[in-house]
């Protein structure tokens, strides 16, 4: 799709890789990779020792490439949240106290970037990455029937509803989207002519998106009800539940956390 | 548009979990508000799923207008379809970007609140902006732009409360550097209000029935 954007993870390889991959992390059960998803969070929230920090996303980089997932691609994919975090922090991180590494003045105002702010920077970075790392990781492992019927487990109704038809019906938007911006592009859109003339088309898309949508779901919609849809949309897959393994992998992690939290 | 561009880690357990606390309410508000009347129309359930995944869809598009920006129409989706189904989207918009690397997992909370205001304050303006405005594209204008500005404060302040881990500046430092990024994310407010303007009086001309703040 090479009309979206490039840097945003392509949910379609994302989805190839939970459906067809068969490493031991597909096998594990999802509620333990999800329990660690909470403790990698917590993790980076509760400590900003870079040891342990760069000990931690090795480990979930390990994990990530002997599950034989694609190590090229999250490098590309990390673009989008080392902008997140340079667009903010990258500001603030001017003016911290530290031993100076550049400093200039715009009028009367100093900027005076230390080597504290760089390192804050940096930190922040490597917890982003972490965390990314642990989600992609996590979605590449897990086959979306799980996902399912974990979202209904999780969200209460009607949430569960409106997620399972949205995650469904994303890689339909996405091919109208991918379908519709090539038709403008042939006919020489896409290009900066001026402000007013690119806007004006990009919302001609979007509201053609945004009307599609809303046509299909009416279709869709009385589709499913011809089919006896009675409101709920429900699954039939259990989530394979913990083994001793997980519990133990689970309890070690947890166990960690409570350290790293002491500490 | 208004998003916390902050990861996991930024804040402080306490602050994260705060701004959870307080998203889970508003989205629990909405969800007895919804279910207080009478049986959920399941057609409702499908458009918001649509509009779940055409907002996150429209959000992925690079429009290159300053070297490219990304839109994320909270406010239209407020105008579209209410403010309490507009809740959900947002929450499931923003649980999917967090799962691909648009912000922390941490950062829902947070993130939510924003967006929850931009779709109550987008959605209100719409309807109550009806008699001074009759046309859509004013109307649907100001409303996304005041929705994208009071989304501008909220995240200003939350970042000033909760403070970013690790940053020893005071409240008026940072306020400083955000009021720069508030700024630039204001312009790209202006482009978003026009887009979503242009989007509003296209919809009104072909499907006028798809926006539930002119239908109640």
């Amino acid at each position: 799709m090479k009309t979206l954007s490039d840097h945003i993870p392509d949910l379609n390889l994302i989805t190839y890789y939970a459906e067809n991959q068969r490493s031991w992390f597909s096998g594990m059960s999802p509620w333990t990779k999800f329990i660690l998803l909470i403790l990698v969070i917590l993790m980076v929230t509760l400590t900003s020792d870079s040891i342990i920090l760069i000990g931690l996303y090795l480990v979930i980089l390990g994990a990530y490439t002997s599950a034989h997932l694609p190590v090229r691609k999250l490098f590309a994919w990390y673009i989008l949240p080392a902008l997140f975090v340079l667009s903010l922090v990258g500001i603030m991180a001017w003016n911290e106290p530290g031993i100076t590494i550049i400093s200039f003045s715009i009028g009367k105002i100093p900027f005076i970037l230390t080597d504290r702010g760089i390192l804050l920077v940096l930190g922040l970075l490597l917890k982003a990455l972490t965390v990314v790392t642990y989600s992609l990781f996590f979605l590449m492992t897990t086959r979306y029937q799980h996902f399912a019927a974990m979202i209904c487990h999780i969200f209460p109704y009607p949430v569960d509803q409106i997620f399972l038809m949205a995650y469904r019906f994303l890689f339909l938007t996405l091919a109208m989207i991918d379908s519709i911006l090539k038709a403008v592009n042939s006919r020489g859109g896409g290009v900066i002519h001026s402000i007013r003339k690119q806007g004006r088309m990009f919302a001609e898309v979007f509201a053609l998106v945004f009307i599609r949508s809303f046509e299909r779901s009416e279709r869709v919609h009385k589709a499913m009800i011809a089919r006896g849809f009675s409101g709920s949309y429900s699954t039939t897959v259990e989530v394979p539940a913990l083994t001793l393994y997980d519990y133990l992998i689970v309890g070690a992690g947890a166990a960690i956390v409570i350290a790293v939290a002491i500490k | 548009m208004a998003h916390i561009h902050l990861e996991d880690g930024s804040f402080t357990l306490f602050w994260a979990c705060v701004w959870w606390a307080i998203a889970l309410i508003l989205i629990s508000a909405a969800l007895l508000w919804v279910r207080s009347g009478k049986k959920i129309d399941n057609r409702r359930i499908t458009l918001a799923a649509f509009c779940t995944a055409a907002a996150f869809a429209v959000f992925q598009v690079s429009i290159p207008i300053f070297g490219g920006i990304h839109l994320n129409l909270t406010p239209l989706i407020g105008i579209l379809i209410g403010p309490a189904f507009g809740s959900f989207v947002v929450l499931i918009t923003n649980i999917l970007s967090a799962a691909i690397g648009h912000g922390g997992w941490g950062m829902i909370g947070a993130n939510l609140l924003v967006n929850i205001i931009e779709v109550i304050v987008a959605y209100v303006l719409f309807r109550v902006l009806k008699k001074i405005f009759p046309g859509p594209f004013a109307r649907g204008g100001i409303a996304t732009l005041a929705g994208l500005f009071c989304g501008n404060l909220a995240m200003i302040a939350i970042i000033i409360i909760s403070g970013v881990q690790g940053f020893t500046q005071t409240p008026s430092q940072i306020l400083g550097g955000l009021v720069l990024i508030a700024g630039v994310n204001m312009g790209f407010a202006f482009i978003e209000a026009g887009i979503s303007a242009m989007i509003i009086s296209y919809i009104i001309r072909v499907r006028p029935d798809m926006l539930e703040s002119e239908r109640s």
